[in-house]
């Protein structure tokens, strides 16, 4: 088969679409855990992991901020091409649409997966500009670094109850993009089976609860300790 | 003799044409045996709307016991009606309540456009099976049946794959309009079976190609396919034809 | 008008290798130069069309339905005989072409059976290596079963869809065909006129389905693999579109029909619950394995059947066959279901039904047995009447399922229609007078598969065909013809429903010509269908306009069919004056309520030629020789 077929092929697009989001899964579990260094009482532990990505490891973090961009960006534009092949491949709709339930997987969160994507496509570049590219106030560390106080940038911003619902929001919607999306990939990579069909929905569904916790705890904590509650 | 019977009332699609602006007409159908099917049902209510110089309501159907493929409607916003694993055919008016209102849609998608009422074109169907859907054995030419063994397991999972009745209800369940349980069954079969190897890998291209270019939309792994479907294929035929599309792909 | 059978000389088993040996080859660049018609997607129709287009030849196919897919032989649940002997129980081709014989009631021609038994093993080849998904065993080898009464395990199957997955197996290899650009679909059009050019079928006419045109078809030969005429009955296990209208109307232009009145009536169907009932559905008839078949002593006994004692329930079928019990062939199990219930005897709300009690069984092996054996069949029982089967006995009546008779064919499937050749259920030749359980499919594959191509070779290299296309005077003829029949129809603009004749000649059918039938009967019946016709085109309604898709139409113009083609049933039923097979003639019986043949004036068959409306068919005599089996009565005691 030819490249370009396989590339231009549903199921094709499909599998890209799959390998990408996985990917992204493997990112957002990794930016996770490093946000867990928020909880530390000592900022200098979330600040100088924060540094030490950003200058300890050289060229490698520019070459993962591009395949990162690559992964959102791909994934995203191969969801509107296919959504909007599918929109087309029903001009006229019904009046009346049941779930058929007994063995469907349609559920809310898969019908909605191009909206929650799309939200969180939009968050994602106010979230760079609120942090990544947010305002760079230097400190110095007890051990006498020079370097960017990130944790005063995230726990100022967080300080904002709005914010933080905001946030929060969007972290839950990312949760249900999950909850479909992960053992959806691993369907539309041809890998299941009957056995695996049930532990990897499983599975799929306690990562997103997992991830989609992590990422909620994060900021209501900060907001309670650090922020605006205190 | 006590009388069950329903009264029931119906908004059915009516189009006169391909190229006609359809709408929604409403009937009501008094005694309405519950033991009736719901063909005999809209039968009856043909039969009035004849004798009333209207135009009776067309719908594709022919063996009426669940096995052609041929009857199909979109009845109260479920394929195939409210219960799983039946064709049209086998829907029976004690499913329903008496002065209950039942909407009755055709099969949408655009490669299934409509030709009259509720008569939809499937012949989408044909095409993709015409691109690749078989073994390629010219008659006589077949060595004697038991010269290759099939392993009991695979030819039972085969089978549970050849018993798609090609009706279209994956599709028309599918928010998508995709056509991948359909294509999966087929291709899923082949490759099940030692006979099926050979093409395996034109097979699938082909297939999914033409699939493509009829304009049925991407899966998305809703599921509804498989819980509308009368034969109850399970989406594992779409997760096989995938993985038999990755090793086309590498060929 | 002299009947030519064409059976090749010689013994039995060497004739049909003889005769391909014999027959003439069409030189391979010649035979893209034919194009043959083939009318019917069904196993018979397929599977020729392929194998056809596998040959050169180009071939047309066309279907009444959207698809080749969707034909009638999907329906065949049971399976398909094959004499490989694989489980080694003593099974031959010749044991395979005795039984059939046997079957028919010793009214078939044994060299067809023969060669229909020799090219069975051939079939089961074939269909594996399409892929056809065959039940097997653990070690990977096929597995067979033991079916419809015979001794030995022949059945070869795929669940309880074996017509389904040999159809598929045809539709794949015809969709192969189309690949490779040989055949090309016409579906959703429906033959309405047979098109014949010096006295040689060199066309149709058909009704395009969705615009109601009328499109010409030119061709060298023309093949009918249009299936039986059982919806004759309106109630029957046929699908809605089934229909006699392809062969009667190449009857009416000389094709003669053999044996119309062997129908066959399959015991185990569910029976009807109303007026409004459009078809039957047929349970598989491996349920008289395991359930037992009675009916209450008294007359009118309207206890609910688990109220009525042991000793005031009478197992006729037990008490009259003792050997084969329950397992008796079908049309003894289906005429004693008939007899029973016209002593008023029969259950249910319309008395026209036998119970099928499972309650024994159950007790010796336990729900979980029966369970695994036929649940699907209890489900759908429980679907259709809602009642429980392992609650209560399931409610049974026999109902038309299959037709041997069809257009008569000679040794090479052609009809007496120069370049009309017929196939499958259409024809009448290798059943006799009964079908056995699981030959369907095997004599609809055979004809398609192995005996057309071969045949038809014959045909196209051995006779002048002069070039004709469309614009032919007989095709103008032709359509002008079949259009006045569908002007007529929608001009006549009546009070009476097609349904409602479809119903009338359906009830008339079943009530004089249909399980048994007696002089009186038929006699009555020759007089009701002409006028019921008359009646017909006086009076019926149809809806809607011919320039469109209307089903209604569609059906007006088969039951006007039916409505002449019964008359000849009735005509054949009254000539036959003895009992064979699915023919029962209740003059013509045993002391013991047996079927009598009369083989000293009846082994013939009858072929009836078409002399014009009103007139009497003239019958044709093929008599039938059997110089390899000796003929017996047939008993199940």
């Amino acid at each position: 088969m030819r490249f370009s077929t396989f590339s231009y092929s549903s199921l094709g697009k499909k599998i890209y679409m799959a390998i990408l989001g996985l990917l992204l899964v493997s990112f957002v579990t990794v930016h996770l855990i490093g946000n867990l260094a928020l909880l530390s009482p000592d900022k200098d532990t979330f600040n100088k992991y924060s540094h030490f990505l950003t200058h300890d490891i050289g060229g490698i973090i520019l070459v993962a901020e591009i395949l990162i961009f690559a992964f959102f960006f791909f994934h995203f534009l191969y969801a509107l091409v296919v959504q909007w092949n599918n929109w087309k491949a029903r001009p006229i709709g019904y009046k009346k649409v049941k779930n058929a339930g007994g063995a469907s997987k349609k559920t809310i969160m898969s019908t909605t997966m191009i909206y929650t994507g799309l939200i969180i496509i939009i968050w994602l570049v106010i979230h760079l500009l609120n942090f990544k590219y947010g305002e760079e106030v230097m400190y110095t560390t007890k051990d006498g670094m020079l370097i960017r106080d990130l944790y005063a940038t995230v726990t100022g911003y967080f300080s904002n109850i709005w914010n933080v619902i905001f946030y929060d929001v969007v972290m839950i919607l990312l949760a249900l993009h999950l909850s479909h999306g992960f053992w959806s990939a691993f369907q539309s990579l041809g890998l299941n089976g009957p056995r695996f069909m049930k532990f990897i929905r499983g599975f799929g569904y306690l990562y997103a609860i997992v991830l989609g916790a992590g990422f909620v705890f994060i900021p209501v904590w900060v907001y309670l300790t650090i922020g605006g509650a205190r | 003799m006590e009388n069950n019977n329903l009264t029931i009332k119906l908004k059915v699609w009516r189009q006169e044409n391909a190229g006609a602006k359809g709408k929604f007409v409403d009937y009501t159908i008094d005694d309405v045996n519950p033991d009736m099917s719901f063909l005999e049902m809209l039968d009856e209510l043909n039969e009035e709307l004849i004798k009333k110089d209207d135009l009776p309501i067309e719908f594709d159907n022919d063996c009426r016991e669940g096995i052609c493929g041929m009857c199909g409607m979109v009845i109260n916003g479920t394929a195939h009606g409210p219960k799983s694993g039946t064709t049209t055919c086998e829907v029976r008016m004690r499913q329903f309540k008496d002065g209950e209102t039942i909407l009755i849609e055709p099969w949408r998608a655009r490669p299934f456009p409509v030709i009259k009422d509720l008569v939809v074109d499937r012949s989408a169907f044909d095409r993709i099976m015409v691109a690749g859907g078989y073994i390629d054995v010219k008659t006589g030419s077949a060595p004697d049946a038991h010269t290759v063994l099939v392993p009991k397991e695979n030819a039972d999972l085969a089978m549970d794959m050849a018993a798609c009745i090609g009706c279209g209800a994956c599709v028309a369940a599918c928010p998508n309009a995709s056509a991948s349980l359909f294509v999966g069954a087929k291709v899923s079969q082949f490759a099940l079976l030692p006979q099926g190897q050979p093409e395996a890998t034109k097979r699938v291209e082909a297939m999914v190609a033409q699939m493509d270019e009829e304009g049925f939309g991407a899966c998305s792994n809703h599921g509804e396919c498989e819980a509308v479907c009368p034969k109850n294929i399970s989406i594992l035929a779409i997760a096989r034809m995938r993985r038999e599309y990755w090793k086309a792909s590498v060929h | 008008m002299k009947l030519d059978s064409k059976i090749p000389g010689g013994p039995l088993a060497e004739k049909w290798d003889k005769h391909k040996f014999d027959m003439k080859v069409v030189n391979p660049k010649n035979k893209r130069k034919f194009t043959v018609l083939v009318v019917g997607t069904g196993l018979a129709g397929a599977s020729a069309a392929a194998s056809m287009a596998e040959l050169g030849y180009h071939v047309k196919s066309f279907c009444i339905q959207d698809s080749p897919r969707r034909a009638h032989s999907i329906g065949a649940q049971g399976g398909i005989n094959a004499a490989k002997n694989y489980p080694n129980d003593g099974d031959s081709i010749w044991r395979l072409f005795y039984d059939t014989i046997k079957g028919g009631d010793y009214r078939s021609r044994e060299a067809n059976v023969y060669r229909l038994a020799q090219v069975s093993n051939n079939i089961i080849d074939q269909t594996v290596a399409q892929g056809v998904p065959y039940q097997r065993e653990y070690g990977g080898l096929l597995a067979n079963r033991s079916f419809g009464g015979a001794l030995v395990s022949r059945t070869f199957y795929a669940r309880g869809q074996t017509g389904q997955q040999l159809l598929l197996g045809a539709y794949s290899a015809l969709m192969a065909q189309v690949h490779s650009g040989m055949v090309e679909i016409l579906p959703r059009r429906e033959m309405v006129e047979l098109v014949m050019i010096n006295d040689q079928a060199r066309g149709i006419i058909v009704r395009n389905l969705i615009n109601g045109e009328f499109e010409r078809y030119v061709g060298d030969a023309v093949v009918l693999a249009t299936g039986g005429y059982a919806q004759v009955y309106f109630l029957s296990t046929n699908a809605m579109n089934s229909n006699a209208s392809a062969i009667w109307r190449a009857h009416k232009k000389g094709a003669l029909f053999g044996n119309p009145c062997y129908v066959q009536i399959h015991p185990t169907c569910i029976p009807r619950s109303g007026d409004y009932q459009s078809k039957l559905t047929l349970m598989s008839e491996s349920l008289r394995n395991d359930g037992r078949v009675w009916v209450p002593k008294k007359k009118g006994d309207k206890r609910p059947p688990n109220e009525i004692p042991e000793d005031e329930r009478d197992y006729y079928l037990e008490r009259k066959y003792p050997t084969f019990g329950n397992m008796v062939p079908r049309d003894v199990a289906s005429r004693n279901a008939k007899m029973v219930c016209d002593e008023g005897r029969g259950v249910g709300k319309t008395g026209l039904a036998v119970y099928l009690d499972f309650r024994d069984a159950i007790k010796e092996f336990g729900r979980e047995v029966i369970e695994e054996k036929y649940g699907n069949l209890f489900e759908m029982y429980k679907m259709i009447t809602d009642e429980d089967g392992y609650q209560v006995p399931m409610r049974i009546y026999p109902a038309p399922h299959y037709t041997m008779g069809g257009l008569w064919v000679d040794y090479n499937l052609m009809s007496t229609i120069p370049g009309l050749h017929v196939i499958g259920e259409a024809n009448f030749s290798d059943h006799g007078a009964n079908r056995l359980g699981a030959s369907a499919l095997m004599q609809g594959l055979a004809d398609g598969y192995f005996v057309l191509p071969y045949t038809i070779g014959n045909y196209l290299g051995g006779t002048k065909l002069e070039k004709v296309s469309t614009d032919h005077e007989a095709f103008k003829e032709a359509e002008a013809e079949a259009k006045a029949k569908y002007d007529k129809l929608l001009s006549i603009k009546g009070s009476k429903t097609v349904k409602e004749f479809h119903q009338e000649i359906g009830s008339i059918m079943w009530n004089y010509v249909g399980m048994s039938r007696n002089a009186e009967g038929l006699k009555k019946a020759l007089e009701e269908i002409p006028r019921l016709r008359e009646e017909f085109w006086q009076n019926v309604k149809i809806a809607g306009s011919e320039d469109s898709l209307n089903k209604n139409l569609e059906f007006a113009g088969r039951v006007a069919d039916y409505l002449e083609f019964g008359e000849l049933m009735a005509q054949d039923a009254l000539h036959r004056e003895e009992s064979c097979g699915g023919h029962f003639r209740e003059e013509h019986q045993t002391e013991e309520g047996e079927a009598l043949r009369d083989d000293e004036n009846f082994t013939y068959v009858a072929a009836w030629e078409f002399k014009g409306l009103g007139k009497k068919w003239e019958l044709h005599k093929e008599p039938l020789e059997f110089e390899n089996v000796t003929l017996t009565q047939r008993s199940y005691k």
